[in-house]
């Protein structure tokens, strides 16, 4: 399903006074949403600390807590940043183990490539996590039948991954990527990954089928996500998510909340977020769209802002300056 | 070939993972489900394993099959994975389950993906009907290469539906060699092949067509074989370089290796039985 369609069941639910005006308006706002910048010039700065300290100041409480980060692997290219970087991941978990977290797993389904040595079973990320860092491959294993909080697909439920429905948090960790479908692909659209190939296939073509937007949103709606950081230190732009070329950044983007940093991010990137239809479309039910709503910390964005290229059917998303 | 010791150790590996209720999960610690089940039966057939080890597992497998033959991911969720049976079929079909083989058949001949208009952007040929992963959905490699590999095993590689098989993985080929997911390209630029659909589609392959049109994907294959880490890929570069007659001991050495160092937190019980179905050298996927 694609854009022309995607709107016009947009347009019937419109009517049905379920999501207002489409454009702007019925923007969900008034939530003030902390976005830290960190500064990240390269993978060898380790950040664990900082990434600990964010943290702890957004309010997040690990101690005895099960917690699943989910990276974004989709497949493996020696030139081209496809993937949340290793280093990242690593950072991250063991700033869980040191706020306190009971478990720490990385778990992650990926979408083309079936085959986890080229994910999260991988001996390189696995040589450089602390052991008791788990590593899962969610393709393979058992799922939970959660219904679908959404309606926009018009699936009934949504087979999770079991240690997604099982984790006590959930974060959320993408990378800064243009999308030849979507625009961009950063939190939100990170979340297919929660959703075994066994069920779904490689694609997960039964989403592509249903609306790569529309399937975002639902499962916006489905899924709680308790922290996002976004690996922008080298991101990807022009065809991604994965036939671009790398975008040094140099930036992580940290928020609990997903749609305050994917707007956070696309603003970095050039993009305007509300030229993206999904993150319009999110802003009804997730705060952190509204630029006035982002409270930001650490480093000013302006530091990274920067223009990723992208393909002739996105320009029209683009935008800024928005700091 | 492998070893009578080593193929006792590995099996037993294997064998270890049979939950009470007869399944194999993919990881230790899971839920039982049908794919390492099933490759589990085969490596176990093929390595000559007796009725006492396969029974209780087949069983379980049988049990999954739904009254329109199509066989479910697992007991709890039996309207999933039906792009299984095709898997399930070869399984019945070698451990002599006929009824439920030729129910499974009739349900993957009944199984169509949706085929689109062709799009510029994507040089392939939407037309084609193959096989999809999930009901109502296009046609993929995986699931095409599994269904006409099981049409060929039990004697019907000359179905329509095999042929029309054939021509969709041909056509989802990557032109300088190999198969993904299932786009050969996009945009004018080649997508980058996978050792495991790569070796797959090559055993689907196999019966009906002349060397020149896969001969790219077999030289990719061959050219690769030292750049492969993964027990899965391994696994399926032996399997089908062994099915074109190619020398296969070095692969199969490394293959041994791995198999024999995986940690049990890394041990995907379905890759490991493909481990051991290449090892085994006996022609499993081929009539």
């Amino acid at each position: 399903m694609r854009r022309r369609e995607f709107l016009k069941g947009t347009a019937v639910l419109a009517n049905a006074a379920v999501l207002g005006n489409l454009a702007h308006g019925g923007q969900l706002g008034g939530t003030s949403c902390p976005v830290t910048l960190l500064a990240m010039s390269d993978y060898r700065r380790d950040l664990e600390k900082e990434i600990a300290a964010v943290m702890t100041a957004d309010g997040l409480a690990l101690k005895g807590k099960k917690v699943l980060l989910k990276p974004n692997f989709v497949e493996a290219h020696p030139e081209r940043p496809i993937n949340t970087n290793p280093a990242v991941i690593a950072h991250v978990a063991h700033a869980c183990l040191r706020l306190g977290a009971a478990e720490v797993a990385v778990g992650e389904a990926s979408g083309h490539r079936r085959d986890p040595w080229f994910s999260v079973l991988n001996p390189k990320l696995r040589s450089i996590l602390d052991k008791r860092v788990k590593c899962l491959d969610l393709n393979h294993g058992d799922a939970i039948a959660t219904p679908n909080k959404g309606s926009l697909t018009g699936l009934p439920a949504f087979y999770l991954a079991r240690p997604v429905a099982e984790a006590d948090v959930l974060i959320c960790l993408p990378k800064m990527k243009t999308h030849h479908w979507a625009g961009v692909t950063l939190c939100l659209k990170n979340l297919f990954g929660v959703l075994p190939g066994i069920y779904y296939g490689w694609p997960k073509n039964v989403l592509h089928f249903r609306g790569i937007e529309r399937s975002i949103l639902d499962l916006a709606r489905t899924i709680k996500v308790h922290y996002n950081i976004i690996d922008g230190v080298v991101g990807m732009e022009g065809d991604g998510p994965i036939m671009g070329k790398a975008k040094p950044v140099g930036t992580l983007v940290l928020s609990p909340f997903s749609l305050a940093a994917d707007a956070t991010a696309a603003r970095i990137m050039g993009f305007d977020p509300r030229k993206i239809l999904y993150l319009v479309q999110a802003g009804r039910f997730l705060p952190g769209l509204r630029p006035e709503d982002v409270v930001f910390r650490g480093e000013n964005p302006k530091r990274f802002a920067t223009q990723f290229d992208c393909l002739e059917d996105f320009k029209r998303m683009k935008g800024g300056p928005f700091f | 070939m492998i070893s009578a010791p080593e193929n006792a150790t590995l099996t037993k590996r294997l064998t270890s993972l049979i939950l009470p209720g007869g399944g194999i999960p993919y990881y230790k610690g899971g839920g039982p489900s049908a794919e390492p089940t099933h490759l589990a039966l085969l490596a176990l057939w093929a390595s000559g394993a007796g009725g006492e080890l396969t029974r209780p597992l087949l069983s379980w497998a049988a049990g999954l099959q739904n009254p329109d033959g199509s066989v479910a991911l697992n007991p709890e969720h039996r309207d999933q994975g039906l792009w299984l049976t095709a898997l399930s079929a070869i399984v019945f079909h070698r451990l002599g389950l006929k009824e439920a083989r030729d129910r499974a058949l009739g349900f993957v001949a009944s199984l169509k993906s949706v085929t689109v208009a062709n799009d510029p952007k994507i040089r392939q040929d939407n037309t084609l009907t193959g096989w999809p992963w999930v009901r109502g959905t296009f046609g993929w490699v995986e699931p095409t290469a599994w269904s006409v590999v099981a049409l060929n095993v039990t004697g019907l590689g000359s179905d329509p539906r095999a042929i029309e098989g054939l021509k969709f993985l041909l056509d989802r080929q990557i032109p300088s060699g190999g198969w993904n997911y299932g786009n050969p390209g996009l945009n004018d630029r080649e997508l980058l092949p996978f050792w495991d659909t790569t070796g797959l589609a090559l055993i689907a392959l196999h019966e009906q067509t002349d060397m020149t049109g896969v001969r790219a994907s077999l030289e990719f294959l061959e050219r690769s074989q030292e750049k492969i880490e993964s027990p899965c890929g391994l696994a399926w570069a032996a399997l089908s370089l062994e099915t074109y007659g190619r020398d296969t001991a070095r692969l199969k050495q490394r293959l041994l290796g791995l198999l024999n160092s995986l940690p049990d937190d890394g041990l995907n019980a379905a890759h490991f039985a493909a481990g051991l179905i290449a090892l085994s050298g006996k022609k499993v996927f081929i009539p």
